[in-house]
């Protein structure tokens, strides 16, 4: 087979076949990047809780409280599922799961309406999911709101005009703009971060596997004993240049065609992910290089790094507010490329914003990848060193 | 656990001198096990400073509770004396903070895009002008919803909000007119809805996540340290070894192997349960003890699948550990807290049901949460049992692998 001359392209060569001849490496390299996005979109693919089976208690038993109830089935988020005749009856009903949710209607209901008084419904919202009681909350108090305004004009206020009663139901109009995710879905709120996330941990997975497996190789050294490998800036610049560029692949089939396909939010332009790409996954590179390099066996690598992608997702902010991570963590999260590019790419493709609204997270990025790029070669300078010094005693 | 009861050939000694022999073969293996953890120091952090790392880190990420004070912008551009005055009303709303007040609303839709804020109230200009003259003014907000739970929480708040403000107006009117407050109420708000989030009433989600994500995370490092360390028996070849120390029997191997394991993961469990019920004071009402049995069911559970991924993948150990670390990571989404299972499609809510967490969190639920009898949950209580001895059906699988597969990389 010819070689490439130079050092650069050919330590990137003889890690661009071991990655190839490796099946170990290409799980985590191709198969891992390519598939789970997929699974995880899928999961989330519904987008959000629909007709959710709550029970309702009506002790009241009047028009009213029957059109309260027609509302709420009504409504896309919950369905009636059952009607008991006491609490009792329904919470039974809630503990065997069998519905989420409670309305219950006092028996005084209607009499408190007709006397002008106000009446008190009360919903019990079970918490196994934290979405069950947002759905239920907001189907109840869109329905009350609108029988409230109902109830305002045509039995209290006597308004002789359509015009008056319109004004007397909506004194102040308001307008709720759900900006960047219009249907309020899981998936696109979850599925970019994770996406960014996948990259970083396959990044970190594969690089480790493959320098357990040299260390396993060449008797606890990262380096073949060749005489290719004593230049550290050919060796770190050519090793870091395939998982690089293999990954630029796998960062813009997220970018184009999952987030395509699974009709998540695209309002990035070509040259603005270009320009977070290459500073993430050089910081990504580096950074799985440098925490490799303490890697003794190809197994271990799984061990350190997979658990670490819940935590990372939490640090990020993403999913719990950055504006309630404590300073502690931020700081913590902050040597992470994951915290900044998770941020960054929802930014960018998800809410349109350029490079020039994320220059803190570009720049955070740019500095992690040289950190961890000056890191990586000292690393690789010590074990040039271990190398000769073992040949010597050979 | 596994436990491999079939092994007919020793009927020559007595069930005494059995039982004997296999608690002699269990002890050596625990003490060569017990060996082995001092040796590999990446073993100790996983096993001890992992999980205790997760417990310090999400107590104290969360230690406020629900967030409060999310940062938001104020458009008003109007700017009169009557805007101002429902700025101030909106000031005073608990999950809003306002850290930007402007007249543009670009400016505040470029920090949006920034990341500076979550959330933008906008008072369009004439908002004053139309409502004095009755012409029904609009106001609107506009939440991120890139960042779901910061969007819902404004949303909720903007929107009782500007219902407030509208509502402010009418009461106004009515008091003018000479209505007493109660009469002006049962007009204005005839129907109110009384929620009670059950179990948890100040809807406080660090405690239900705590509860999901850190024995979660422990579950993922158990999975995974069950098939690195029987899988690091073929990677030394000394599987054959081990299997005769352990008398030629399957079980015995396994149960000396992983004992350590499972004593270890059963006392952090404990000590996540004394941290977050004791310490913390987290809702428990079915007493902790409970939940320390449940936690034992949980370990159990998760080595239990640990083992049986790795009886899929006989002595490899690289593709069994892949087969915990993919399924451990998603078991997190399929316990169903974030985004319920029953919101997925089918195949996943089938699926949901091989995740030990998915049944110890709606134990959790349950017991903890809600104080309920445990016979509403028996069928996770059987899975988690059931998920714990499915490797036993597939020991064959295992002892062909002591007898017969190397370590294949």
């Amino acid at each position: 087979m010819i070689k490439p001359k130079f050092p650069i392209l050919h330590v990137g060569w003889d890690e661009l076949c071991e990655i190839v001849k490796d099946e170990g490496i290409l799980i985590f390299i191709i198969l891992l990047p390519l598939a789970y996005p997929l699974l995880y979109a899928m999961i989330y693919n519904t987008e959000t809780q629909r007709e959710l089976p709550i029970c309702v208690v009506d002790e009241n038993m009047t028009a009213r409280s029957r059109d309260l109830i027609r509302r709420v089935d009504a409504t896309s988020e919950v369905r009636v599922a059952a009607h008991c005749t006491n609490m009792e009856a329904a919470k039974e009903l809630m503990r065997r799961r069998e519905v989420f949710g409670i309305l219950q209607i006092p028996a005084e209901f209607d009499l408190r309406l007709w006397r002008g008084q106000q009446a008190v419904v009360g919903l019990y919202s079970d918490l196994t999911s934290m979405l069950y009681y947002k759905v239920e909350y907001l189907a109840v108090i869109n329905v009350a709101q609108e029988l409230n305004r109902n109830i305002k004009v045509l039995e209290h206020q006597t308004n002789t005009t359509r015009r008056e009663e319109q004004l007397a139901r909506w004194p102040i109009r308001f307008e709720e703009v759900k900006l960047y995710n219009s249907a309020g879905g899981f998936a696109a709120f979850l599925i970019p971060p994770v996406l960014m996330l996948i990259l970083q941990q396959a990044l970190c997975l594969g690089v480790g596997m493959s320098m357990g497996r040299s260390r396993e190789h060449f008797r606890g050294l990262v380096i073949p004993p060749s005489k290719h490998y004593k230049n550290t800036l050919a060796i770190v610049l050519g090793k870091g240049l395939v998982h690089f560029l293999l990954f630029l692949l796998m960062a813009f089939y997220m970018a184009i065609c999952v987030t395509r396909w699974f009709g998540l939010p695209q309002l990035g332009h070509f040259t603005d992910l270009l320009g977070f790409f290459v500073p993430y996954l050089l910081a990504c590179t580096y950074m799985a290089i440098f925490y490799s390099s303490f890697i003794y066996r190809r197994e271990d690598c799984i061990l350190l790094f997979v658990f670490m992608s819940v935590p990372l997702l939490f640090l990020s902010g993403v999913s719990w507010p950055g504006a309630a991570v404590p300073p502690l963590w931020k700081a913590v999260g902050s040597i992470f490329p994951s915290t900044w590019g998770l941020n960054a790419y929802v930014r960018i493709q998800g809410m349109g914003a350029s490079l020039g609204d994320c220059r803190q997270e570009i720049m955070a990025l740019w500095v992690l990848a040289a950190i961890y790029f000056l890191l990586s070669c000292f690393v690789y300078m010590t074990e040039i060193r271990k190398s000769v010094g073992r040949s010597v005693l050979n | 656990m596994s436990n491999d009861s079939s092994n007919p050939k020793k009927s020559s000694l007595s069930l005494q001198q059995r039982i004997r022999r296999s608690g002699t073969a269990i002890w050596k293996i625990f003490r060569r096990e017990l060996r082995a953890f001092s040796r590999r120091p990446i073993f100790l952090m996983i096993m001890f400073v992992a999980p205790l790392g997760f417990l310090w880190m999400f107590t104290s990420l969360m230690q406020s509770g629900l967030p409060t004070k999310l940062p938001a912008a104020l458009v008003d551009e109007d700017d009169t004396h009557v805007t101002r005055q429902l700025t101030r009303i909106l000031g005073a709303m608990e999950e809003t903070h306002f850290v930007l007040q402007t007249k543009s609303f670009t400016e505040a839709r470029k920090a949006m895009q920034r990341g500076e804020i979550y959330g933008i109230f906008r008072i369009p200009k004439g908002t004053t002008e139309a409502a004095l003259t009755q012409r029904q003014p609009v106001i609107s907000f506009y939440t991120n919803d890139s960042y779901y739970i910061a969007a819902s929480l404004l949303m909720k708040d903007m929107r009782k909000m500007s219902e407030m403000a509208g509502l402010a107006m009418t009461r106004e009117t009515m008091r003018a007119r000479g209505y007493r407050d109660d009469q002006i109420m049962g007009t204005i708000q005839p129907i109110v809805i009384e929620s009670h989030p059950l179990g948890n009433p100040h809807l406080n989600y660090s405690v239900v996540l705590s509860n999901l994500i850190v024995p979660g995370l422990v579950m993922l490092v158990i999975m995974l340290t069950t098939s690195y360390s029987l899988g690091n028996e073929w990677k030394r070849g000394r599987q054959r070894k081990l299997y005769n120390m352990a008398g030629r029997q399957t079980w015995v191997a396994v149960v000396g192997k992983l004992l350590p394991q499972t004593m270890l993961y059963t006392l952090i469990f404990w000590l996540i349960d004394l941290v977050f019920y004791s310490y913390l004071q987290f809702p428990c009402q079915c007493g902790i003890s409970r939940m320390m049995l449940w936690g034992v069911l949980a370990v159990l559970a998760s080595q239990g699948l640990g083992l049986l991924l790795f009886e899929a993948f006989p002595g490899m150990m690289r593709m069994a550990m892949s087969a915990c670390s993919l399924l451990g990571v998603m078991q997190f989404s399929l316990a169903g807290f974030s985004f319920p299972v029953s919101a997925m499609d089918r195949p996943f809510q089938w699926l949901s049901n091989i995740f030990p967490l998915h049944h110890y969190f709606l134990i959790y639920v349950n017991q903890a949460l809600n104080g309920y009898s445990i016979s509403y949950a028996w069928t996770n209580v059987a899975a988690l049992v059931g998920i714990a001895l499915l490797p036993w059906l597939f020991s064959f699988r295992l002892t062909d692998a002591f007898l017969n597969k190397d370590y294949k990389a």
